[in-house]
This record gives structure tokens, sequence and C-alpha cells, in this order.
């Protein structure tokens, strides 16, 4: 009886929390002609053509080139985030260095509104001419990315045996040989999990977007708000929705990749309990 | 790991240990550490200085790079803003609803749901799934949920009760985001819950039980002690996102109806871009930085006290 209970209580957290995806989803499947007449959640006739309309008519938004933007910031706001995070996690972990004030600084980071320098940034990249790049936008998604890479790293590091540091030392390997050749390969799940997490919250990020890009280097969580500008006969929703999913994918499928990561870890951590 | 094997017969290696104390000294420490520090005085620390020195100077677009020092004029214009307060408190209660709200439920999913997700972890998947998608683009979808044409929430109320509110009208459009904050993120609360939950060793719970003590009563005086320390860090991680909340507010209603649904972080955004006060901006910037600090600083000194 009560496993009933739990079933029930799961499929409604599920669909609750879900909502918004759901009815995207529908919306985008239905047509034209059926979306005037049938807001509702069941389909009559399903079709594909909304993300026909989205993949092929780019000559006013062109979806690509979001998603291109998008793809390549996100990946440099993820790989020199770790590139600048490893070095300075195993300085944490191995050494005396920025126990005291880097780490604490960095990890309050994560709790600071960013908006709070987004102001300077802004009349910074015009300076520089990283306005409306998708360099800048990457290097402004490091800043982002940096908390959470450094303490997952950290944490990491310090769960490996100093014995196997020592041991590469007493063979005399120097210290960045240690890090590059010993550490690196052992915690490489935790770089990969840093880089997926960290490649979510980057395509995800809306404020930066926002105000450094206004077309060249637009990504999709700005992009997709475009569509919803009323072109003459108000949004067209049943392509609005079709982006959205297009949008909202590729971190959706990267994060089933990393929820059996987190399982693991769980269950690895019950494992050592 | 600091007992080297016997001493005396190996002085090679002796010798090694004695110099190298650290496996790494304090010296490479600070070099690994010079990329990441260099680069956050580059894009935090110098955008900080210009914050403080911009907050007490006249400037406009038009001047953006020989801003006139004046004093203290733009953070007394901040303070008698009314606009600025009223959104401080959209911000503050937000951020307290909302982690509430969210650590509540999914501290109720957590524990409830626990003896089915412990067989079955893949369920896991679609409760998580809600975190993945960009906030902005759930305000979007929101957009969509809630339109009165288009969207099903009002098709269905009122195709069965003949009536919808107007879920975005200066009424009801801090509650209507309150929710979608809260069923966006209480998947974040869950999660959290749900790890310190399992990791509590069974037979805790098991001697209890056999000692007649009831499955709430577990709960209240086993699980939810030994919890505590997540629960806290919990409610502060998801009280300072509400907090700063800007994505899925900004898409959905922007500053809302009358100011309605300006959080700080859009009241900085709207000065900046959309007044074009640049000094006011800035001061505002200020502010809410010296807040946060005080939040912050409170919150680990807490944090220190209990060992977290």
């Amino acid at each position: 009886m009560v496993r009933v209970l739990r079933w029930i209580v799961f499929a409604i957290a599920v669909l609750a929390m879900n909502f918004p995806i759901v009815v995207t989803l529908i919306t985008s499947l239905k047509s034209q002609r059926e979306l005037s007449t049938n807001p509702g959640l069941w389909i009559s006739q399903p079709t594909l053509d909304n993300y026909l309309e989205v993949l092929t008519q780019t000559s006013r938004f062109n979806i690509y080139a979001y998603l291109l933007n998008s793809t390549v910031a996100a990946l440099i706001g993820t790989g020199l985030a770790i590139v600048l995070a490893f070095p300075a996690a195993y300085a944490i972990a191995r050494s005396e260095a920025g126990k005291r004030l880097v780490l604490p600084i960095v990890i309050n980071l994560r709790a600071v509104p960013l908006i709070i320098f987004a102001i300077p940034l802004y009349m910074m990249y015009q300076w520089l001419g990283l306005l409306d790049t998708r360099i800048g936008l990457g290097l402004i998604l490091t800043i982002v990315n940096v908390p959470l890479a450094l303490v997952i790293l950290v944490n990491a590091i310090s769960d490996v045996p100093a014995e196997l540091d020592e041991a590469a030392k007493v063979d005399g390997a120097s210290s960045l040989q240690v890090m590059m050749m010993i550490v690196r390969p052992v915690i490489r799940p935790a770089l990969v999990t840093t880089f997926i997490f960290g490649f979510i919250t980057a395509w995800n990020e809306f404020l930066f977007g926002l105000m450094l890009t206004t077309s060249r280097a637009v990504p999709m969580t700005v992009g997709a708000s475009f569509f919803f500008a009323a072109s003459g006969g108000g949004v067209k929703w049943g392509t609005a929705s079709a982006v959205m999913m297009l949008g909202a994918l590729p971190p959706a499928l990267l994060g089933l990749v990393m929820y059996r990561q987190i399982s693991g870890s769980m269950t690895a951590g019950a494992v050592k309990g | 790991m600091n007992h080297l094997p016997d001493a005396g017969p190996r002085p090679g290696v002796r010798r090694v240990w004695r110099i190298d104390m650290a496996l790494v000294t304090r010296a490479e420490g600070r070099m690994y550490l010079t990329p990441l520090v260099g680069f956050l005085l580059l894009f935090l620390g110098f955008p900080a200085i210009v914050n403080l020195i911009y907050s007490v100077s006249t400037v406009t677009f038009e001047t953006l790079r020989s801003p006139v020092l004046s004093g203290f004029g733009n953070y007394v214009a901040v303070l008698n803003d009314r606009e600025f307060w009223s959104s401080a408190w959209f911000s503050l209660r937000f951020g307290i609803l909302t982690a509430s709200a969210e650590c509540l439920i999914g501290l109720f999913l957590a524990i409830f749901l626990a003896p089915l997700l412990s067989k079955r972890p893949v369920l896991m998947a679609p409760l998580m799934l809600p975190l993945m998608v960009a906030p902005a683009m759930v305000g979007l979808m929101y957009r969509l949920v809630l339109h009165e044409f288009a969207g099903p929430i009002p098709h269905y109320l009122f195709e069965w009760f003949g009536d919808s509110p107007a879920f975005l009208d200066i009424n009801n459009a801090f509650r209507t985001l309150v929710v979608v904050e809260t069923l966006q993120w209480t998947p974040f609360a869950f999660l959290l819950f749900y790890m310190a939950y399992s990791a509590i060793p069974l037979d805790v719970r098991e001697a209890s039980s056999l000692d007649g003590a009831s499955p709430f009563e577990i709960v209240r005086w086993i699980d939810l002690p030994l919890m505590k320390p997540t629960l806290v860090i919990a409610f502060f991680i998801r009280f300072i996102d509400g907090f700063r909340v800007f994505d899925n507010v900004y898409a959905l209603t922007g500053s809302g109806a009358g100011g309605s649904t300006t959080s700080l972080s859009i009241y900085v955004y709207q000065a900046f871009f959309k007044e074009g006060a640049i000094g006011k901006a800035v001061a505002a910037s200020v502010v809410l930085f010296v807040a946060s600090f005080i939040v912050l600083h409170g919150l680990n000194r807490l944090a220190g006290r209990g060992k977290l």
C-alpha cells in the first residue's frame, strides 16, 4: 500500500517538476493549425514541421549559429577553468600554499551575485574589443566554472594517497611530473565530471550572454528568446517550442551521463562506509 | 604516511626526504596557483576596483573612460531609491520562500522515495532533469505554459472551472515565480538530502527500530539530526541562488508589471542598460557586494564552528 503511494508521489513529483519541458515538447510536435484550436496536453496529428522549419529556414534567426556559439563558448569556459583549476588544486591539496586565502575566496565566489562584476566587465570588454565575441563569452564562463572545478579537483586530489606522489618523488620526478603523470591520470574521473558539469553550467548561463553579446556571439539561451519577439502575428509557439527543445537537448543529454556518475560515486561512498 | 622504512641502511633516500619535507614546496605551490590567481585578479579584481571608483564618480556612456570623482552622491541616490529597497525586499522574500519550500519538499521526497530509489537508481534521472535545463529556458517555457490562449494550464482551468487567474499580473507574479523557481530547484535540495540520507548506516535505524521507535520517531530523532549539516548547507545555497535570481524572472516577466518582479540583479541590470544610470548601477553593485560579503562571512563563521 505504502509502495503504491510512493510510486504515486514519484509520478506527481516528476510530472510537476518537468511540466514545462513536457508542455514544450508536446507543443513543438503540433502543427500550426492545431495550435490555434488545441492548447491541451494531447496531440491529434503529431508533426515534425516545426523542427524542419527551425532547422531549414535560417534567414531571420539562425539556430546553428546560436548552437555553435554556445558550444564554442562553453568549451572555452570549461576547458580553461580546468586548466587553471587543476594546478591550483594540486598546490592546495599537496602544499601549504593557497589554503588560507585562495581556496575560501574562490569557494565563496560561487555565492556572489555575478551581476556585481557585470558592469565593469562590460566596460572592460568594450575597451578590449571582446564584446560580442565567443572568446569573450568563454572567458566569463571560465569565471562561472572555476569555483566548482576547484572544489571537485581539490577533493579528488586529496583522496589520492600521498604515498603515490612520494614514490614518484623518490624516483626523481619533479612535482610538475608528479602532477601531470601520476595525479592527473588517477583523478581522470573527477576531471571528466568537472568537465561535464562545467559544460552544462556554461551552456545554461544567461546573464552574461545577454549583456556581452548582441549578434555574432549570441548563445542559445539568449537566442531562444528572440523567437518570442513577436513577428507581426504574435509568437509562433510551435517553432519557439522546437527551438527550446533543441537548445535544451545538449545539456539534458550530458546530464544523463552525469547522473550515472553521481550515482556511481554514491554507490562507491556506500561501499566505503 | 610519514613513516620511512628503516632509515639506517639507505642514506640516499633519507637525504632526499630531509630536503623535501613537503611533497610540493610552498614556492612551487605558489607557482601552480599563479595562473588561477592572475586570471581572477584580471577578471574580478580589476572590475571590483572599477566598481569602487565609478561608484563615487559622475559618469555617463559618453564619458565612460574619464569618470569625474564626485563623492557619495550615487550611494545616496541608491539608498534613497524606493525601487532599490523594493527590489531588495523582493530578493529577500524570494530567497527565503523558495529555499524553504525547496528544502521542505526535497526533504520529504528524499526520505519518502528512498526505498524506491535505492532499488532502482535509474529513477533519479527524471527527478534530476530540471537541473539540466537553463533557468532562462525554463522561464521561456512557462511563458507558453501560462499563456492565456496557448498555455495548457489556463486552458484546463477555463475548461474545468470556467476561470483562470492572470498568473503574471501584478498580484500573482510573485507567487507564480516562487512556484516556478521551487519546481525547478527542489531536485537540487532533494539530491543533497537523498545522498545524506543514504549515507546513514542502516544498522542505526534498525537498532532504534528494535528499541521500538516508530518510523516517524526514527526520522525525527535519528535521521534529521544526522542530516542537519546538509540541511543547513542546502538551505543557504538555495537562499543565495534565490536572492540573486535573474535568469528565469527576466525571461518570464522581466521587471514585471509596475516593477513588481524586480530582483536586485534585475535592478542593477536595468539601471545600467535601460536607464544608462551607470553611477547608480555601480553603487548598487557595491552595496550588493557588501551585503553578500556580510552574509557569506556570517555563514563561513557558522560553518567553521560546526566543522562543516
